[in-house]
């Protein structure tokens, strides 16, 4: 099957910036991907092009089997939007806004009322419909945005910094209407929060500087990217020997002797990349006649994915640096 | 078309939710109401050779010169600084849709405005007795002179909106551009009478086009040079509103 967003080489320059620098990614119809970087690596220049608000300078993007350039209009009739701050009206009232937005998108008169009750249920809008957008909760607006994008029931919905200046509360509410959104619809949300793009997304696709830098599920980033977490042995048994019993075990990359409590000694074990020698250890530790106390991986988050693929990033670009500098 | 009529709906929402709207209706009816007053004053006087409603028209230019940057500053600046000019654009609806629809809402606001100074005839007619005094003729050409040279200048409001996020700055140049067309070429026509100078300047003047109108002259000259003169505008408008795209 086709996939909603198929985006080839995509490159944006603005005058004299490179925003972004041969994107390529595709996504397919009922995922929720999550776009993921820093401030100003080129989130919300793809979301624009994307919804066709502004143009690439090079590079091919469909969505929905419709090219952006071509077919705008068409494209963002498939799209529901919600840009980064997500802008509004705030003269208007909430069911009026909604009723206006209804009508540019196209939705049929007879539809409206029906699909405007819809999403006023679906977004919690329903105390607040008759007040004006501008006296309304920044968690409240961010609802409304949602359901404008809901209104047209659109394909594919993209959601810009959905959560962006809301309480924790809010953010719970948000994301959870976000997952169950996603039951229905292909979600691309960008986010420089890490922890919500993990919760959220079943695909993320991490870009900085204009370039894509990673693109997996959540759990596959972990395994791949980072050989694991390192694991924590607590032992009771002579420092020296055990970390020396311990190097040998299969899959010990490098041993690290901590200070213990007591008569146990704290050590730290990292594994070789894609091994798990939690059990080797376990045995080796039993074999010696040694108690243990404690045998415990620390689980790798995307935060630490994220900060590994910058930096090794960073000394990339530093490296390519060096060699220009060598060739002069 | 439906587009176009949601557009515009949102648009004079906007004028009468916000103060805006009643503001610079109270400004243009107290400066009318001024005026006609000094008027009627001055024709009781004495037999005259002008009518109230063709002095009144002949000051056109003093509401226009605020009223058209008011009613058009805020149009595309301020969608440009609020940012809601991403959810505009983002919506299926074209950016042609989106000007006109804001240079029609303005266009209404304006009609609507001079629509209430027909009490001014009302009032001449109940109290000028014979209705000989009052000929329509020339009030009816008169207010499709008013329509026509100020849909124009609405057209050009609306462009120099489009070209700044500031909505002050919007007005100041809106206000210039008024200024321009109006007052600037009413005296240059004063300053070159006779010559072939003369002849252009009068071909472009809106004093000289709304004397005519006012007398009862239906030129269509004057007409096709506004409306071609606004479809220009609302093209280039467009096209700076484009113009996001290659930048």
């Amino acid at each position: 099957m086709q996939p909603m967003i198929q985006v080839d080489n995509l490159t944006k320059r603005y005058a004299g910036v490179t925003a972004l620098n041969g994107v390529s990614f595709a996504v397919n119809r009922g995922e929720i991907v999550g776009f993921l970087g820093p401030n100003g690596a080129g989130k919300s220049t793809t979301m624009r092009i994307l919804t066709g608000f502004i143009p690439a300078s090079a590079g091919r993007v469909q969505v929905a089997g419709f090219d952006v350039f071509e077919d705008s209009l068409e494209v963002r009739r498939h799209i529901g939007y919600m840009p980064e701050n997500n802008p509004l009206y705030v003269d208007m009232r909430v069911a009026e806004y909604l009723k206006f937005r209804a009508k540019i998108k196209g939705v049929p008169r007879g539809e409206r009322r029906e699909r405007l009750e819809e999403v006023v249920k679906q977004c919690g809008l329903d105390e607040v419909r008759h007040r004006v957008i501008g006296q309304l909760s920044k968690g409240f607006r961010q609802r409304v945005g949602l359901a404008d994008a809901l209104l047209a029931e659109p394909d594919l919905l993209i959601l810009d910094e959905p959560t962006i200046g809301l309480d924790p509360v809010q953010i719970r509410q948000v994301r959870q209407l976000i997952k169950d959104l996603g039951k229905r619809h292909t979600i691309l949300l960008s986010s420089h929060i890490l922890p919500e793009v993990e919760m959220t997304c079943n695909r993320v696709i991490i870009i900085n500087k204009g370039r894509i830098l990673a693109s997996d599920t959540p759990e596959n980033l972990v395994k791949t990217l980072h050989a694991g977490g390192l694991i924590h042995v607590e032992v009771r048994g002579p420092a020296v020997e055990v970390a020396a019993k311990l190097r040998d075990v299969t899959g010990v990359a490098s041993v690290e002797i901590g200070t213990g409590a007591d008569e146990f000694v704290r050590v730290t074990v990292e594994p070789k990349a894609g091994s798990d020698p939690r059990e080797e250890i376990f045995k080796t530790v039993t074999a010696s006649g040694w108690t243990l106390r404690e045998l415990v991986r620390q689980r790798t988050s995307l935060e630490d994915i994220f900060v590994q693929v910058m930096r090794e990033e960073d000394e990339a670009e530093e490296e390519r640096r060096e060699s220009r500098r060598g060739l002069r | 078309m439906r587009n176009v009529l949601a557009l515009l709906r949102r648009e004079l929402n906007a004028y009468f939710a916000s103060v805006l709207g009643y503001i610079v209706i109270m400004f243009f009816l107290v400066v009318m109401g001024v005026t006609f007053a000094t008027v009627v004053g001055y024709l009781s006087t004495g037999p005259k050779q002008v009518t109230a409603m063709k002095i009144m028209f002949s000051m056109f230019w003093l509401p226009s010169l605020v009223v058209i940057p008011m009613i058009t500053m805020r149009l595309l600046a301020e969608e440009k600084r609020a940012g809601t000019l991403e959810m505009l654009m983002t919506a299926p609806v074209t950016d042609f849709q989106v000007v006109f629809a804001k240079y029609l809402g303005a266009v209404v606001l304006y009609s609507l405005m001079w629509g209430l100074t027909g009490l001014y005839v009302v009032i001449l007619r109940h109290f000028a007795g014979m209705s000989s005094a009052l000929d329509l003729g020339p009030i009816a050409s008169g207010y499709i002179g008013v329509l026509v040279i100020g849909q124009f200048l609405i057209a050009i409001g609306l462009l120099t909106s489009s070209l700044t996020k500031n909505q002050m700055a919007a007005a100041l140049m809106s206000f210039a551009a008024v200024f321009i067309l109006l007052i600037v070429m009413n005296w240059l026509s004063f300053l070159f009478q006779g010559g072939p100078v003369s002849k252009i300047v009068r071909m472009f003047s809106a004093f000289e086009h709304m004397e005519d109108f006012s007398r009862g002259i239906l030129d269509v000259r004057p007409i096709v040079f506004y409306l071609s003169a606004t479809a220009w505008a609302l093209f280039t408008t467009t096209r700076i509103v484009e113009s996001r795209k290659w930048r």
